[in-house]
């Protein structure tokens, strides 16, 4: 007696359907899940979480008995970037263009002004009573960071004994005139 | 006379039927991936008041538990509660102390309440003093400042300005 082997026939253009509902399942508990948690409207707020040299820095810029001190003071006719060192005070001018801000003008000259004092990270800002709260971020803005990633700036690092680089040009800044009466 | 039989369909009584779930799994990829973009990993849910207009900045710090105040055209606000009313851009005579015109009494008084609180006394936020501010981008530097005063004189000195993503 022979014994026959059964071909298995094995149709390579058969179609199969796949079972989606496990899919379904768990895509139907992860969607509300997160709308739930989801934030359609993204918002950041302004403060200083900043890199562990720049912090230590600002410590030592703090430290100091007669500090150089930089403070904006933003008008309604223009903004006044005014640099005092040595008891001297230098003042720069940034006139209104078109009726506005020139914030490009005074980024730039913030970023020459953090070139000639790299060990200065915080900055005073006295903004007009009338000045409008958007402006008064968007001077904040210009001047915390550098926008150009090239650019950047050297921090004295003391664990690693040697300068480092950031892109932070005054990231503490301070409402000078909101005590005043 | 016979009479013919009217044809009936013939139906399976356990039969199942497969349901296309394709497209339907289709848009819930579709759904997933929006929403995961748009998930926030923050430990704070900020609601912005609807009469508030937010500014924009570059800035990408998230926020941390803190006294939420937002200070629309309308009115100044703790958490949802109103505490003061804001008209013409400024604040009214009668919540404004009569010597020190930045210093802004309800606002005060609740927040000195909630730093004496037995329940909120001993929370971080309320111990390091600090503040959400949202407030509204056109209102004058002036109107802010008599929040911040008041809120630095009552014992809350570390404020936060909420912004929104992007230009």
């Amino acid at each position: 007696m022979s014994r026959r082997i059964r071909k298995i026939k094995i149709d390579h253009n058969g179609e199969f359907e796949l079972d989606l509902a496990p899919l379904l399942a768990v895509m139907v508990k992860l969607v509300p899940v997160l709308l739930v948690s989801s934030a359609f409207v993204q918002m950041m707020v302004i403060e200083s979480e900043l890199p562990q040299v720049v912090n230590e820095a600002i410590q030592r810029q703090e430290q100091q008995p007669t500090p150089t001190n930089i403070s904006i003071e933003l008008e309604t006719s223009g903004i006044n970037i005014v640099v005092t060192d040595k008891g001297q005070d230098k003042v720069e001018t940034i006139p209104m263009k078109n009726g506005a801000y020139d914030y490009e003008t005074l980024h730039a000259k913030l970023v020459a002004v953090k070139k000639a004092h790299p060990d200065i990270f915080k900055l005073e800002l006295h903004p007009d009573g009338k000045v409008p709260y958007d402006e008064v971020v968007k001077v904040m803005d210009a001047a915390r960071q550098a926008r150009d990633t090239n650019v950047k700036f050297p921090v004295f690092d003391t664990k690693q004994g040697k300068n480092v680089e950031t892109n932070y040009m005054f990231p503490e800044i301070v409402f000078a005139n909101m005590m005043e009466g | 006379m016979s009479r013919r039989r009217r044809y009936e369909l013939p139906t399976k009584k356990n039969s199942t039927f497969t349901l296309n779930i394709t497209s339907m799994t289709d848009m819930f990829t579709i759904m997933l991936v929006f929403l995961l973009q748009t998930y926030s990993t923050a430990e704070v849910q900020i609601t912005p008041d609807s009469s508030l207009r937010l500014p924009s900045s570059a800035s990408m710090v998230n926020a941390t538990e803190s006294v939420k105040i937002s200070l629309s055209r309308e009115a100044l606000k703790i958490d949802q509660t109103k505490i003061a009313d804001v008209k013409n851009a400024d604040f009214l005579p009668q919540d404004l102390e009569d010597k020190d015109s930045n210093f802004i009494k309800p606002l005060f008084q609740e927040l000195d309440r909630l730093a004496k609180s037995e329940s909120e006394k001993d929370k971080a936020f309320i111990k390091e003093g600090r503040i959400l501010l949202q407030a509204d981008k056109e209102l004058p530097y002036a109107t802010l400042r008599k929040v911040m005063y008041t809120a630095s004189m009552a014992g809350f000195p570390q404020l936060k300005l909420v912004t929104l993503v992007g230009e």
